[in-house]
């Protein structure tokens, strides 16, 4: 399975007809076809090409919803470091 | 716009674009909600069916309510509507909410009908996270509004096997906790 930098991850952000992938918990997934995620662009508050492991803390949904998706790849060590560094 | 409205909610540390956008988006859930469950509604037929068309009737009945309670708010803090319905359509918080490929399978209809209700359940408790003393009025709106969601969630989800819903269906009233909001 493939793995994504930031970088990587941050060109998949959904926008001009391109794929829309998030990160969680060092999983990239592919949420291009769902409703919510039009435009790489969830709920006004979210974008695309992100990990999103800290947002989901204070999200109105638990995790479970991401199973609806398809795991395109993992994010690579460093990708997981920068969220946990920023700590947001 | 009330300019003084907005320039509170503002200082108060809520980003009003942002939260507009939401408004909006809701508002779009609402009324596309509204229609899908008229489709939903007019196919609940037969023994199993039937017994389910009230509660579908009034959650579609209050989510038309919910529609016309968040508009004043979204106008009051300076936003507006697409001019296009379809762009309204397609902006919507949640997915539609159609009439499953076998319309005659009542549990997928109740599927349909407690996924809608859980997505507006998630939305509304966004609203009243991001405004909950910075947003008096808003956080008023999303609240009666939640209260609303939630019961429609549990009617449905208890005809899913999935619990008591803990409380009585209407008797001839609708929108219990949004009513003020329509005066």
């Amino acid at each position: 399975m493939r793995t994504f930098t930031s970088d990587e991850l941050a060109r998949y952000d959904g926008k001009d007809g391109r794929p829309a992938y998030i990160g969680y918990n060092g999983k990239v997934y592919d949420v291009s076809d769902s409703f919510l995620w039009r435009n790489g662009k969830h709920q006004a508050l979210h974008v695309a090409g992100v990990d999103l492991t800290k947002a989901l803390d204070s999200a109105p949904h638990g995790a479970d919803l991401l199973d609806r998706f398809p795991v395109v790849g993992s994010l690579t060590q460093r990708a997981n470091q920068d969220v946990q560094e920023d700590g947001k | 716009m009330a300019k003084v409205t907005r320039e509170v909610v503002e200082r108060a540390g809520v980003d009003v674009d942002q939260l507009l956008e939401l408004l909006v988006k809701n508002a779009s859930a609402e009324i596309t909600t509204y229609y899908y469950y008229t489709i939903l509604r007019f196919n609940l037929i037969g023994l199993a069916g039937e017994g389910i068309k009230e509660i579908a009737e009034t959650a579609r009945i209050e989510d038309r309510n919910h529609f016309e309670a968040l508009l004043p708010r979204i106008y009051e803090l300076g936003g507006n509507l697409p001019q296009d319905m379809k762009e309204f359509h397609d902006m919507s918080a949640c997915p539609p909410a159609h009439l499953p490929a076998d319309p005659t399978d009542v549990t997928a209809i109740l599927k349909v009908l407690v996924e809608a209700e859980r997505c507006a359940v998630r939305g509304y408790t966004q609203i009243c996270n991001m405004t909950a003393g910075k947003d008096h009025r808003t956080y008023d709106l999303a609240l009666a509004i939640l209260n609303e969601e939630i019961e429609h969630e549990s009617w449905f989800s208890e005809f899913l096997g999935e619990g008591p819903s803990g409380h009585f269906l209407r008797r001839g009233e609708t929108s219990p906790f949004v009513s003020k909001f329509l005066r």
